[in-house]
C-alpha cells in the first residue's frame, strides 16, 4: 500500500476526529472509570474513535484497526493494520488542559510506515511518513540536540497495576532526571511529548509499558526528524512497549538513566 | 593593480549567473561558499564557468574563473581578507550565516529577495554592515543544451540592474547605490511586480507541464490569469503608495516582456521552488492578496494564482507535501492549519466560496499543452 495514499487517510481522520473533540470541548461529559483514576473513558473519546473508523474504512474496508477502545477490530490478513488513539490525554482534556492529541499510525510487518499526531486545541498536525518525512503543518521537522543539562525532557509513566513494586523506581529516576536537566515533565500525553521531541520543544522522552496507540505515530514522527528510539515490548502484555527517545547527545545519556526501570527479563523483543 | 576578493555565499542563479556581471573579473577574485557538494565538486575541478547575458536578442558571453568553492564553515581562512561578502543563499538558509556575520568589518550585500532579513540580521548580530540588495534580472540556474555540452556550469541571466544599499558605494561594480528610501521603492515594485506574477507563471506552467516560464506566457489563457494578478498588483500599488503611477506601468511592461524571453530558458522547477515560502501570510501570494483586499481591489486573477500554487505537485521541492495536506485536508482546514488564515478574514472567506470554481479552472490549463 502506497504510504502517500495511507498518509492522506490518517491525516484526514485525525481532522474529523480533532473536530469531534472541541466541538465537546469545555461541555460536560460523560465518563466512567478504567483501570485506574488516570484511566478514563469519556463519550467523546468513543465517538472521535467513531469518526476515525469510518474515514479508515472508507479507505479501505479491509485494513483491521488496534485501538484503545476496541483493542483490535478486523482480521489481520497481513496487509498491515491501523493503530488509533482517538483521544490521548483523556485526564487532561476532561480538566480543560490543553495537552491532548489523536494519533493514528500504519503498521506494517512490524514497521510503522505512516504516523500522524494532531493537537486540536493548538491546531497542530504532525505527520510523518517513511520515504517522505516528517512534517509539523506546512514546516519539515527536525528534532533539537543538545547536552543533557540543557535540555527538557518529559515522560509517561506506566499504568499504575503495572508492576506495583517497579513504581518506586521510577519515580526515583523522573527525579534524577529532572534534577540533572532544565527538567522532567508528565504531560498526560505521550504521543504529543514525542511530537514536541519531533519539534526541538524536549529533547528526550521515555515511557515504560506504553500503549502501542500512544506511542507509535510519534514514536516515527521522532524518528524521521533526527531523534533516535529504541523500543522493547514487554513481556506481560502484548500491546505494552517500554521506549526511549532522543537525538544522538542525549540517547545514550538517556538510555543510562533510565535502564534500571527495565530489567531483562520484562521484555521480548526489540524493534 | 592586484584584483581584490569577492566572498560570495551560494553558486546558484544570481551568484554565479549575474554576480561577475555586476563586480567584474577584470577587478575581482572571487571565491564561493556552496553547500551542494555536486555543484561544489564541480566549480573547484573546472576553476572556470560561462555565465551568458541576453542583450539585444543575443548572448553576450563572460568567462569567470575562481580561485576556490569551500563547503560551508571551511572559509574562514578568507573572511578577513575580502573586500566583500554578498549572499545569495535564499531566504530560509540565510539565517544560518549568522555567527559568520557578527563580526564582519566589511560590507555584506544581501540578495535575498526579502528585505526584512537584511534588517534582522543587523539587529541580531549588532552589525551596521550588513545591507541589501535588489538584483532587478530574471537568472536563469541553467542554459540551454548546447551551452551545456560545452560547460555543464554555464548559466543565463538577463541584462538587468543591480540596486545597492549606498552604505555599501565604495564597493566598485556595475550597480546603482540609492538611498533607503529609493531602495524601498524598488522593492515594492520587484516584491509585487515582479515576484508576485513571475511565481504564478510558474506555478500555472507547473500545472500545464512545461519547462521554462516563457512557455507558460505562450498558453493563452495562463498569459490572462499572469497579466490580470500584474494588473491587480499595479492598482493595489497605486492605492496604498505614492510610487509614481508611470513607473509602475513601465515596470509591468518590463516584467511581462521578461517572462517572454524565450532566450532566459528560465526553469518553472527554479521558480516555484518552496511555495510554502511564498504563500506566507506576509509573502508575495497570501500577502499580497491581503494587501490588495485592504486597498479595496479584489485579488480575482490572483486568488487562481494561489490556488495554482496550492496545486504545485513536484517530488523534488522542499515543500513537495503541499499536495498530500491539500488532497486530505477540507479547505476550510488547509487554509486555517496550513496557510494560517483565520476565518474571520475576507480572504478566508473569498477563497472558500471560489475553492471548486477556482480549482477546476486551475486544472482545465492541465490540457492546454
Amino acid at each position: 500500500m502506497k504510504n502517500e495514499k495511507l498518509l492522506e487517510a490518517a491525516i484526514k481522520a485525525a481532522m474529523k476526529a480533532g473536530k469531534c473533540l472541541m466541538d465537546h470541548y469545555e461541555k460536560r461529559v460523560l465518563t466512567s472509570s478504567k483501570e485506574s483514576l488516570r484511566d478514563v473513558a469519556s463519550l467523546v473519546d468513543k465517538n472521535a474513535e467513531l469518526e476515525v473508523f469510518k474515514i479508515l474504512h472508507e479507505f479501505n474496508p479491509s485494513l483491521p484497526i488496534l485501538s484503545e477502545e476496541h483493542v483490535f477490530q478486523g482480521v489481520d490478513c497481513g496487509l498491515g493494520y491501523w493503530v488509533v488513539d482517538a483521544l490521548d490525554g483523556t485526564v487532561n482534556y476532561l480538566n480543560e488542559v490543553p495537552f491532548f492529541s489523536v494519533s493514528i499510525s500504519f503498521v506494517e510487518q512490524a514497521r510503522t510506515k505512516v504516523g500522524v499526531v494532531y493537537a486540536p486545541l493548538m491546531d497542530d498536525i504532525y505527520y510523518a511518513a517513511e520515504g517522505i518525512g516528517a512534517f509539523k503543518n506546512q514546516c519539515k521537522l527536525k528534532t533539537s540536540d543538545r547536552s543533557p543539562n540543557n535540555s527538557l525532557f518529559s515522560t509517561s509513566f506506566s499504568g499504575k497495576n503495572y508492576q506495583p513494586l517497579g513504581r518506586e523506581e521510577e519515580f526515583l529516576v523522573f527525579g534524577r532526571v529532572n534534577d540533572m536537566s532544565r527538567g522532567c515533565l508528565r504531560t498526560g500525553s505521550a504521543a504529543l511529548n514525542l511530537a514536541y521531541l519531533a519539534e526541538g520543544r524536549f529533547n528526550g522522552c521515555w515511557g515504560k509499558a506504553n500503549k502501542e496507540w500512544d506511542i507509535s505515530a510519534g514514536l516515527l514522527i521522532a524518528k524521521l526528524s533526527g531523534a533516535m528510539v529504541g523500543v522493547i515490548r514487554c513481556k506481560s502484555e502484548g500491546y505494552l512497549y517500554h521506549y526511549v527517545a532522543a537525538p544522538p547527545q542525549n540517547f545514550t545519556w538517556l538510555q543510562q538513566h533510565i535502564e534500571t526501570l527495565f530489567p531483562e527479563d520484562d521484555w521480548v523483543s526489540v524493534s | 593593480m592586484s584584483k581584490k576578493k569577492l566572498l560570495i555565499y551560494g553558486a546558484g542563479a544570481i551568484g554565479r549567473g549575474y554576480i561577475p556581471w555586476v563586480y567584474r573579473p577584470e577587478k575581482y577574485e572571487y571565491y564561493y561558499v556552496e553547500s551542494n557538494p555536486a555543484l561544489r565538486n564541480l566549480l573547484n575541478d573546472r576553476g572556470l564557468f560561462a555565465t551568458f547575458k541576453v542583450i539585444n536578442g543575443e548572448y553576450e558571453s563572460l568567462h569567470v574563473p575562481l580561485i576556490e568553492c569551500f563547503k560551508p564553515g571551511e572559509e574562514g581562512a578568507v573572511l578577513d581578507s575580502v573586500a566583500a561578502i554578498i549572499t545569495c543563499v535564499g531566504p530560509r538558509s540565510f539565517p544560518t550565516l549568522e555567527s559568520t556575520f557578527r563580526n564582519c568589518k566589511v560590507p555584506v550585500i544581501c540578495c535575498e529577495n526579502d528585505a526584512n532579513l537584511p534588517v534582522e540580521m543587523r539587529e541580531h548580530t549588532k552589525n551596521p554592515n550588513i545591507i541589501f540588495a535588489i538584483p532587478d534580472v530574471i537568472t536563469s540556474n541553467t542554459a540551454s543544451k548546447e551551452m551545456l555540452k560545452k560547460d555543464p556550469l554555464a548559466v543565463i541571466t538577463e541584462d538587468g540592474t543591480f540596486f545597492a544599499d549606498e552604505y555599501a558605494s565604495q564597493i566598485e561594480g556595475n550597480c546603482s547605490y540609492v538611498g533607503r528610501e529609493e531602495l524601498k521603492v524598488q522593492w515594492l515594485a520587484k516584491l509585487y511586480i515582479h515576484n508576485t506574477p513571475h511565481c504564478i507563471a510558474a506555478y500555472l506552467g507547473s500545472i500545464i507541464g512545461v519547462q521554462y516560464l516563457h512557455e507558460t506566457m505562450q498558453c493563452a489563457a495562463a498569459n490572462r490569469i499572469v497579466e490580470g494578478a500584474m494588473h491587480e498588483m499595479e492598482n493595489m500599488l497605486k492605492f496604498s503608495t505614492n510610487i509614481d503611477h508611470e513607473f509602475l506601468r513601465f515596470y509591468a511592461n518590463k516584467e511581462l516582456s521578461r517572462f517572454r524571453n524565450s532566450l532566459l530558458c528560465d526553469p518553472i522547477s527554479r521558480v516555484a521552488r518552496e511555495p510554502f515560502r511564498k504563500l506566507a501570510r506576509n509573502d508575495r501570494l497570501i500577502g499580497a492578496a491581503q494587501s490588495c483586499l485592504s486597498n479595496g481591489v479584489i485579488p480575482k486573477f490572483l486568488m487562481l494564482g494561489i490556488m495554482a500554487a496550492f496545486c504545485f505537485d513536484s517530488i523534488d521541492d522542499p515543500d513537495s507535501h503541499i499536495k498530500y495536506l491539500l488532497r486530505s485536508l477540507r479547505p476550510e482546514e488547509f487554509l486555517r492549519t496550513i496557510i494560517g488564515l483565520h476565518e474571520s478574514e475576507a480572504l478566508f472567506s473569498l477563497l472558500v466560496s471560489n475553492w471548486d470554481s477556482n480549482f477546476q479552472k486551475i486544472m482545465e490549463l492541465s490540457n492546454e499543452k
